[in-house]
């Protein structure tokens, strides 16, 4: 017998909550947000059925406590939970705890979660199911010149990075061997900090990757399709900012080895729910398997623009127990999706956060565009989370017309009161490397050193001083623009002197 | 007519208004334009810039600086009586945004490192502190060239926007 979900409590906030609340509202799920004190208005909260408070506003006294939200399912009656993106989606205690109270968890088993979390036994995984790694070893840190004598072997430069890592955390890349010794050290103690676990491994540094992911649905029948590549080297910190499916350079043949080699790591793993496989790209097109995200991603979207597919109902459908509805060979790719993560961040100033309200807030829309968006008009962003505010979606038939049109879509956003990167994604949608799709992971870094982005054409700064004068020389003369009504106060006394009178009939007391 | 000198992305701009039968008569370094602007909403209008179509917001920023926000960006933008400009030129002053003393927090957060020391002589874009906000950390820079006098924060302590960080000579 197929369980059959009725009501769905999403652990999570932003875009990714309204996101979920989408495809339940879709399936005639209800839908439970939860919430924190800074959150109380919150978009998704007013885009949900039913919502319960969890807490103060930094989220490990709300959105991270497995107690309060495992106590807002129960007290809703809802009989899934959906983790969303981050907070506690790879958290193995948390999907055992679900599981433990009678409630879904809808991503892979626990153990799955621990296992792929794991980076040096998801390595060990891959390479028992005939993947090609990067060249490296698992090394004791305690041992330096066992870890440099290792490191020659694999070659420099070289990456040292923490087994249970993440975001860029205890990573440190080393070109020479004098520098190893060093960076050994504060990478393992910087992951001991991060994540309570120093172990640290090397691998041969690739100095032209492209970052290359697979999107793999498996069910619990143990039928696994994969919905071929994304492409996310556009990135800033270790952190994706500009997605594509497909990739420029994946031909079919090189899209069937790789996505063969994604469906054997996740069958051999007992793998059950979307998630992604991640892959390193170098100049001659081999690929190398980097981790798994047991998770839904956040750019998603564009691989549901390429395939006609809404991942987060196939993940339903597969933690109700039912088959995928799929199979490889029906899984078919139409035209080119583009994802610009549009975060509230300064990008004439090093990307930093900005907060604030939104007073104006207009996103785009017209043919081939999809805004998943976490915020409204006076929305507030607040400090305490991930700054990611709306993700752009353009669909075109081809790479040309996704790229044209997600110009066009960057342009029609007005938004007024917080900083954004609008600006940024609109300039790397100019940039050459990125039209031709010469792409790898130090992208930004190599054509924008500095982050020297050229924000404002010549036109647009012109404008703007036409707008600025205009706007003084109206509030100095306090003349109302437009209407034609030249003199607001005289129209407005006259209003007064009508009102008055009028007050006056009755006697004039009020 | 009103004649200003506007500085937008560190371009200078001799803009001339004028308001005459319901249209704007607009000189930008000696370019004729004429521009009608449609009210939208308390801070957002409607300009038609020789027909060309544009939907700005124009917020105050402090005394004569403004935020254009426009084609989705935020466009910082400073306006001064263009005769006043040119008296304050002329007698030397410095033009354009000049090093403020005092130096507030941009964002609220927590001070994850101080990067420099009263008496420390600062270049643009040397990092000043590192502040965490948003699960990320965020390397201030130093917006021109410096010289610090206090300190007032170190790290480990949390600060709200505009807080006092840092004071320039």
């Amino acid at each position: 017998m197929r369980k059959s979900v009725k009501k769905i409590l999403i652990a999570n906030r932003g875009e990714i909550a309204v996101r979920v609340m989408r495809a339940c509202r879709d399936l005639d799920i209800t839908s439970v947000a939860v919430y924190s004190e800074c959150d109380k208005t919150a978009y998704h909260v007013r885009m949900s059925d039913e919502a319960v408070y969890v807490g103060n506003s930094p989220s490990t006294e709300s959105y991270l406590v497995h107690d309060h939200i495992i106590g807002a399912a129960k007290k809703t009656h809802a009989d899934a939970i959906h983790p969303g993106y981050g907070f506690l989606a790879e958290n193995p205690e948390f999907a055992q705890r679900c599981t433990d109270e009678g409630l879904i968890f809808i991503g892979p088993k626990p153990e799955t979660i621990r296992l792929l979390g794991d980076k040096l036994q998801a390595r060990a995984l891959a390479l028992k199911a005939g993947l090609t790694v990067i060249p490296g070893a698992d090394i004791d840190s305690q041992d330096a010149g066992e870890a440099l004598r290792m490191a020659r072997d694999i070659g420099f430069p070289v990456l040292v990075k923490a087994a249970a890592g993440g975001g860029g955390k205890g990573m440190r890349v080393v070109e020479s061997e004098d520098l190893f010794a060093e960076a050994l050290t504060s990478a393992s103690s910087e992951a001991a900090s991060s994540f309570g676990d120093g172990r640290v491994f090397i691998e041969r540094y690739l100095t032209k990757p492209r970052h290359i992911e697979i999107q793999i649905l498996c069910d619990q029948h143990g039928n696994c399709v994969h919905l071929s590549e994304r492409e996310c080297s556009i990135q800033r910190r270790h952190q994706k900012v500009i997605e594509e499916s497909p990739s420029p350079v994946v031909t079919p043949e090189l899209r069937e080895r790789i996505g063969r080699a994604a469906v054997n790591i996740a069958r051999m793993s007992g793998y059950v729910g979307a998630g992604t496989v991640e892959f390193l790209v170098d100049e001659n097109l081999s690929f190398y398997f980097l981790e798994v995200n047991t998770r839904l991603q956040v750019e998603h979207p564009v691989t549901e623009m390429v395939s006609g597919l809404d991942l987060v109902k196939e993940q339903i459908a597969i933690a109700e127990g039912k088959k995928l509805s799929i199979r490889q060979e029906d899984v078919a790719l139409r035209g080119h999706a583009i994802e610009c993560r549009i975060y509230a961040e300064d990008p004439s100033e090093g990307f930093v956060p900005s907060t604030g309200k939104l007073m104006n807030y207009r996103p785009p829309s017209g043919p081939g565009v999809r805004i998943d968006s976490g915020v409204v008009i006076f929305s507030d962003i607040p400090i305490y989370y991930d700054p990611i505010m709306v993700k752009l979606v353009v669909w075109g038939q081809d790479r040309a017309e996704a790229i044209s049109r997600t110009k066009r879509a960057l342009e029609e956003f007005r938004i007024s009161g917080v900083k954004t990167t609008i600006g940024f994604h609109r300039v790397i949608m100019d940039n050459e490397r990125f039209v031709n799709g010469e792409l790898s992971t130090g992208f930004l870094e190599q054509e924008y050193p500095d982050n020297n982005y050229r924000l404002f054409s010549d036109d647009l700064v012109e404008k703007a001083a036409i707008a600025a004068a205009l706007d003084t020389f109206v509030r100095e003369r306090r003349i109302t623009v437009g209407n034609g009504k030249r003199h607001r106060s005289v129209a407005s006394s006259w209003t007064d002197f009508y009102r008055r009178s009028n007050l006056r009939s009755f006697g004039g007391s009020r | 007519m009103s004649r200003y000198h506007v500085v937008v992305d560190g371009k200078e701009f001799d803009v001339e208004v004028n308001y005459r039968s319901e249209q704007y008569e607009v000189s930008v370094n000696g370019r004729a334009l004429r521009v009608q602007s449609h009210r939208l909403g308390e801070s957002r209008s409607l300009l038609l810039v020789d027909n060309q179509s544009l939907e700005v917001d124009v917020r105050a920023n402090g005394e004569g600086c403004k935020i254009v926000f426009m084609k989705g960006m935020e466009v910082p933008a400073s306006v001064e009586d263009y005769n006043l400009a040119q008296i304050r030129k002329t007698a030397g002053f410095k033009s354009g945004p000049s090093v403020e003393s005092a130096f507030r927090a941009p964002m609220p957060g927590l001070v994850i490192d101080v990067r420099v020391q009263p008496g420390q002589k600062v270049k643009r874009g040397d990092p000043l502190l590192v502040i965490e906000a948003m699960k990320m950390e965020n390397i201030i820079k130093a917006k021109a060239d410096a010289v610090v006098k206090v300190t007032h924060v170190s790290s480990g302590r949390s600060v709200e926007k505009g807080d006092l960080l840092l004071e320039f000579e």
